[in-house]
This record gives structure tokens, C-alpha cells and sequence, in this order.
């Protein structure tokens, strides 16, 4: 939504900025207003932010009291830790996988969905449901939809003659099992970003398309796919966040294994900070390196996505 | 799902939603606050407060003896705060930082060395020694997880071990006699493959591999059983990569790998169900999971042994603490005195007899108690003798969530068979052994 919001902004510079003294109790009415969030994400968001940055920069483990100061050391570390690279290299394929499959596949349903046909409601509420399923029910059924010996897809695929698959116990394919359980988990985000923006496409350009002769597949081309663009363009930036924070799904069915796999830079951070080392320090510089990445990978998303979308005014 | 999970960090949330978080936590922390103000000002220092973890049965039971004690104890205010034990550690490293620490927190025997190192917590070595506690009368694995580099920072809080529960059905079926005490490890391997049936997916035996501490020190008791050692006694330089090393790893690598007898479960969760469903013949495991069986007649046994090796039939063992924080002189005598209470015999029969949690004391286990504890549970008493078996305690230093780690990637990457077991133990104990280099 931050977005959107965003964008939207220079449409409303035009409105009037009343000045004196009416403007005044205005203005100190907005402050009245915004000033008890801004003290409590101050405290709650933004020094959590910055005092992460100062424990970068120290050794400390969040045992002992008092910790030293010892500059860019931990940021060092990361350059020549070889499971930051392969958690960097974890990440990136998730990342390259999961963004594009979950909009194709919210933007398959959303078109399909995009209809008057009996039971829409129903079929709409079943591609939202997935948001509303929590991440724990969502990865117990994936881990029994995908059990090597049990699960129903390696059924399928014997009834295909189709190897079996070892999956969560494989590590080549774990983490693949990991994109696929997002996908689903997600698409039903995708499906409503889609749907909302389908149904505000003006007919009128639509049936001018027909009239000029276009096919469905034409129109789709050239008419719904770039007034879509905005939504892409949102839903890129959302997912990609999201993707680099990845986190639950690994916690929840494969720890980070088998081997290694399936860890990612927060599930490595989280691994360092609480589980075997405490080092404080070393997960707050991992957590700003995210954000370095995070913030390069948006900017680059919004410079490059500005040229291909487009904004009916 | 999707946007309103875990996932989100500080820096994707959208503002609203952080306000919305931070109103959360601005509600729960009023809360703490009255309930910690209260706390200390009725009854002054009599006041304690107590992070733990119990749910069901062992939440009630504690409940009610905590209440038993506040009417014994007239004056004194117990007020329990409920943490989700996995996250206590992080809890108490927060509020530690903060200054303001639980005065007593259950806190999980594998943290121990690290729990050493925070500020404001209680030595308790000086308390458990007075004759009144009868400290050795818990069990030894318990005063080894209780004590770093000698001092005592804890109170066993649980205990429990591994022994091996089996089908007694699918022991029938295929016509195999039950496990008995004397039992070896060749047996054992060997009834798993006899339980094997891939036409039914039905397996002999299961191990997690999710490569955590769940992994490691299933593999530990058979590495001991087998007459080796984790680390030299000094503590200095990895030992397992020795000769009981290759005999336990190839024991796990033949089920596994050779004869396909063992479900591997990298989630940690399934084996349960899957034994519970008869598709399971053995399972190592713990006396936690034998409520979770109602389906099958299970069995339980000690864990089989390795012949030709002093090992015998040895386990290992995971105790929890109750661990005492510093809050001024008044509020540690009030939670010393409770947790010695707690952890008295009478006490320890109450919540064992309410809860099929194993006896925390050796001399509550007598036949009758036991005959008690098996009527609510079939064969846990089994479990509790196996205490017995439990002689030695895992490395108690603070680096050894890194060695675990190390060997965990060791065991699962020989059965999954990605690696032998010779040189798999070569490369753990070369990790190993520069993670303690490195520790100074």
C-alpha cells in the first residue's frame, strides 16, 4: 500500500494549502494527530532500526553485560563466511522463483476469476482463503503433501511413472518445495491486487479494441496487461520484500536443512543470534546487509519498473 | 497468512501495521508493568515471579502446587508468567538487558553454559549443599546439566532419556520375539529390516534429521553406548571420530542407506504420527511422545547395546533447570526456598503422578510409584529406571549449539547418503576441533 500511496502523491499537490491562521490550528490538528504514532514507531520501529545498527558494529551476544566496539570486523566476517554466500545464493533463487511464479499464478486466477459466472463468490473466497490459513497449518499440509514415503504427490507421480522424489529430504529439491508452498500461500494476495485492478480497466477502451478488430488475446496484450502494470509494479516490489525476508516456511519444515539447503539469509541471522552462537553482533550485520540488499533490489525495481508502467491519469 | 506473519521485519511492514504492533506491545507491556508492580509491592519482598512453560496436564499440576505453597506459606505471592519454553532463553536475555529478570525461569539444560554467562544469575552451589536437599538424590545426568565448570546454576526442573518404543503388533506379525534388556544394536538392526515392508510403507525404525539437536544426540547415546566420547576430557579437542564413531554411524548408514528400513523425517513431526498409524515398527525416542500413541500397543525397551564394547546399554539424557535471578537478597532467599520446596520428593510424586512426567528425584521411583505411573501410561516406569543408564552428560561448554551443529550435518549427510561415515567423522571433528580453537 506504501506504494501506491507514494505514487499517488503528485496528484495531489494541486490541492488548495490554506495559509494563516485557520491553516495553523490545521496544521497543529495534524501534528495532534500523527504525533502519538510517530512517538510510538520512533520507539518501537525506528530505534529497534538504529540500535540494531550500533550492535553491528560490537561483539555483542546478549549474555554477558558490556560488549566491545569493534568497527566493521563483523562485516568482514561476513565477506569470507561461505554460508552467507550460499544463504545469499538461497535467497536470489528463491527470490528469482517465487515473485514471478506467485504473480503469474495470481494473475491466471484473477483473469479467470474476473467473470460473471455462478458460485464467483465461492471461488473468490477459496483463492483469498489462503491468506487467511495461518503459515504453521500451511506448512503441516505441505510437509505431509510432499513426504517422500506418505505424501499424496509422490502417489501422483508413481500413478505417472514418474520417479519418486525425496523433496524435504533432498537436498537439491527442498527448496523448491519451499517456492511451490509459497506460491500458494501467496497467490491469493496476488489474486485480489490483480482482480481489484482487472475491474477498474474502463470498458469503453475494451470494446474500442474489439471494434478496431483486436482478439482476446490482442486485447489482453495490449489493453489489460500494461493497465494492469501498476499492480505488477506494486505486487513486484511487495513480493521481492517479502522473498528476501523469507523466513516461516523454512523454520517450520526444514530448518534450514536438509544439509543446508534451504537456508536463507534471515533463517542463517536467526541461526546466529539464537540458536548456536548469540552473536548479536554478527546477526544485526547480517540484518543490515538485507537491508543494503533490499533497498538496491527496490530502487532498481521502481527505476526500471517506471519505464514499463503505466498511469492513466 | 501472507503479509500478517512472522516474515515481516521492521522494515516491509507498512506503517499501520507497525502502529498496530506497537499498540500491542505498548498494551502487553502496561500489563507486565501492573503485573510486576503489584508483584513487588504487595507483601514487599515476598514477591516472585516465575517464567514457565507448562501446558495441559503439567500446567494445572503446577498450578496447584503452587497454590498449596502460597496457602502454606502465608506472605508469599508465586505469580507464574507463561513463556513458550523454546524462547524463554531470548525472553531472559531481554529482560536481563532491561534489569528487570524473572526471579525464576525454566530454562532448557542444553543452554546451560550460556546461561552461565548471564549477568544476575544465582550460584546455587553453596544452597544445594545443605543436607536439607539431599542433592544427590537427583540423578547424575541431572547435577551435570545443573553445574558449569563447577558451579551450580540450576535446579533440575524435568528429566527425561531415550529408550527404544516399539509395536507390539507389528513385532507379532512378523513373527519376531520382543526386544528384552540385553538386547544389541545388530538386533536391533536387524528387526528393523524383518519390519520393513515397502508394499504397505511400512518402515523398522525413523530418525530426524533436521539436522538440529534432535539429530545429534540420538546419534550421542549410540556413540557412548558404543564406548566413545564426544569431546577428550578436557574439553579442549573433538574424540567421536574414533572407532565407536564409524560403529555408530555405519549402525544408523546400514538402516538408512543399505536396507531402506528407517524413515527419515526432516521435520521433526511426522515420525510420531507415522508410529502412532502402525507404519513404524521401533522408534527411539522419549517418554514425551508415549501419550501421543493411543492407537498402537506399544512396548518400551532400554536402549540395545553394542557387543564387544564397556558401553552398555547407556543413554542420554536432556534435563531442563529452574534457574534463579538475581533481584535483590530478600526475593532470592523467597525463590530459593520455593524452588527447593518444588523440587522436593513430595512434590516431585505429585506432579509426576498428575503429569507421566518422569520422577526429577531417585528416590521417589519405588515399585509401588512406578506401578502408579505405569496404570496412567503403559511402560513409562521403563523410562525411569533407564535414568540409570544416563552416566554422563553432554560437553557443558558455551560453544556447544557450534559443535552440535557440526555433528549434525554430519549425521545427516550419512544418511541421507551424501557422504561415508569415515570421512564425514573426519570433517566433523576437524570443524569441531577449530571451533573450540577458536574459543580460546
Amino acid at each position: 500500500m506504501t506504494a501506491s500511496v507514494a505514487l499517488r502523491r503528485s496528484g495531489r499537490q494541486g490541492l488548495s494549502n490554506p495559509r494563516g491562521r485557520r491553516g495553523r490550528v490545521e496544521s497543529l490538528t495534524g501534528w495532534a494527530f500523527v504525533t502519538p504514532a510517530t512517538v510510538i514507531i520512533g520507539l518501537f520501529g525506528a530505534a529497534p532500526i538504529i540500535w540494531s545498527l550500533v550492535l553491528s558494529f560490537t561483539n555483542d551476544n546478549g549474555l554477558t553485560s558490556g560488549s566491545a566496539f569493534i568497527g566493521v570486523r563483523n562485516y568482514k566476517a561476513l565477506a569470507h563466511d561461505p554460508v552467507v554466500s550460499q544463504a545469499i545464493e538461497h535467497t536470489v533463487v528463491y527470490t528469482a522463483l517465487f515473485v514471478p511464479g506467485t504473480m503469474l499464478v495470481g494473475l491466471f486466477l484473477a483473469v479467470a476469476m474476473n467473470r460473471k459466472i455462478r458460485f464467483m463468490w465461492f471461488y473468490r473466497t477459496a483463492a483469498y482463503a489462503t491468506m487467511a490459513i495461518s503459515t504453521i497449518s500451511e506448512a503441516l499440509v505441505f510437509i505431509w503433501l510432499f513426504d517422500p514415503s506418505f505424501g499424496i504427490v509422490n502417489y501422483i507421480f508413481s500413478l505417472l511413472h514418474i520417479p519418486q522424489q525425496a523433496f524435504l529430504n533432498s537436498p537439491g529439491e527442498a527448496l523448491y518445495v519451499i517456492v511451490v508452498m509459497t506460491i500458494w500461500g501467496w497467490s491469493g494476495f496476488a489474486v485480489v491486487i490483480y482482480l481489484a485492478a482487472l475491474q477498474g480497466i474502463p470498458q469503453d477502451l475494451v470494446e474500442a479494441a474489439a471494434i478496431d478488430g483486436a482478439g482476446r488475446w490482442e486485447t489482453f496484450r495490449r489493453i489489460t496487461l500494461p493497465l494492469l502494470s501498476p499492480a505488477s509494479l506494486f505486487l513486484a516490489v511487495w513480493l521481492t520484500i517479502n522473498a528476501l525476508q523469507l523466513f516461516d516456511e523454512v523454520y517450520l519444515s526444514t530448518r534450514g536443512g536438509p544439509l543446508g539447503a534451504t537456508t536463507v539469509l534471515v533463517y542463517y541471522l536467526f541461526e546466529q543470534a539464537f540458536q548456536t552462537n548469540f552473536n548479536f553482533g554478527y546477526a544485526s550485520a547480517i540484518a543490515y546487509l538485507l537491508f543494503i540488499v533490499i533497498l538496491v533490489v527496490t530502487a532498481i525495481q521502481f527505476r526500471v519498473g517506471r519505464r514499463f508502467t503505466y498511469y492513466r491519469s | 497468512m501472507g503479509t500478517y506473519r512472522l516474515r515481516q521485519s521492521p522494515f516491509g511492514a507498512p506503517p499501520a501495521r507497525r502502529l498496530l504492533c506497537a499498540l500491542a506491545v505498548i498494551g502487553v507491556s502496561a500489563l507486565a508493568a501492573c503485573g510486576s508492580g503489584s508483584g513487588a509491592t504487595s507483601g514487599g519482598s515476598k514477591s516472585i515471579q516465575i517464567w514457565e512453560g507448562w501446558t495441559g496436564a503439567e500446567a494445572k499440576a503446577f498450578a496447584h502446587l503452587v497454590a498449596e505453597y502460597q496457602a502454606t506459606h502465608p506472605g508469599v505471592k508465586v505469580s507464574s508468567l507463561f513463556v513458550n519454553n523454546d524462547y524463554t532463553l531470548q525472553k531472559v536475555q531481554t529482560a536481563v538487558a532491561g534489569g528487570n529478570p524473572p526471579d525464576i525461569a525454566y530454562l532448557y539444560g542444553s543452554w546451560a553454559p550460556n546461561v552461565a554467562k548471564l549477568s544476575g544469575v544465582v550460584t546455587l552451589t553453596n544452597v544445594v549443599k545443605r543436607p536439607s536437599v539431599n542433592w544427590n538424590d537427583f540423578w547424575v545426568g541431572e547435577r551435570d546439566v545443573a553445574t558449569v565448570n563447577g558451579r551450580v546454576i540450576g535446579v533440575p526442573a524435568l528429566v527425561d532419556n531415550l529408550a527404544v518404543v516399539y509395536n507390539k503388533a507389528l513385532f507379532a506379525k512378523a513373527h519376531l520375539p520382543l526386544p528384552g534388556p540385553n538386547w544389541t544394536w545388530p538386533q536391533f538392526v536387524a528387526d528393523a529390516r524383518k519390519l520393513t515392508n515397502p508394499a504397505i510403507k511400512q518402515f523398522g525404525t525413523a530418525y530426524v534429521t533436521p539436522g538440529s539437536e534432535d539429530t545429534v544426540w540420538h546419534w550421542e547415546a549410540l556413540l557412548w553406548a558404543a564406548g566413545g566420547q564426544i569431546l577428550n576430557s578436557s574439553n579442549t579437542k573433538a574424540a567421536f571420530d574414533s572407532r565407536a564413531g564409524l560403529a555408530s554411524l555405519n549402525t544408523l548408514r546400514t538402516m538408512a542407506v543399505t536396507d531402506h528400513s528407517m524413515y527419515l523425517d526432516p521435520t521433526d513431526s511426522a515420525y510420531a504420527n507415522l508410529f502412532n498409524s502402525g507404519k513404524i515398527g521401533m522408534l527411539v525416542t522419549g517418554p514425551w511422545d508415549l501419550s501421543g500413541f493411543p492407537n498402537v500397543h506399544y512396548g518400551v525397551q532400554i536402549m540395545p547395546s553394542f557387543p564387544g564394547t564397556n558401553g552398555g546399554h547407556q543413554t542420554i539424557s536432556g534435563p531442563d533447570n529452574w534457574v534463579v535471578f538475581n533481584n535483590g537478597a530478600s526475593r532470592v532467599k523467597t525463590a530459593e526456598d520455593f524452588i527447593l520446596w518444588l523440587t522436593a520428593p513430595a512434590q516431585v510424586k505429585y506432579f509426576s503422578l498428575k503429569t507421566g512426567d518422569l520422577p526429577i528425584r531417585q528416590s521417589v521411583g519405588t515399585t509401588g510409584f512406578n506401578a502408579q505411573m505405569d496404570a496412567a501410561l503403559p511402560d513409562v516406569s521403563t523410562f525411569t529406571t533407564n535414568l540409570g543408564n544416563v552416566r554422563q552428560a553432554r560437553p557443558q561448554i558455551a560453544t556447544y549449539p557450534q559443535i552440535s551443529q557440526a555433528i549434525g550435518t554430519m549425521v545427516v549427510s550419512v544418511l541421507l547418503g551424501k557422504s561415508q561415515p569415515g570421512p564425514a567423522l573426519a570433517a566433523a571433528a576437524a570443524k569441531v576441533n577449530q571451533i573450540l580453537a577458536g574459543s580460546g
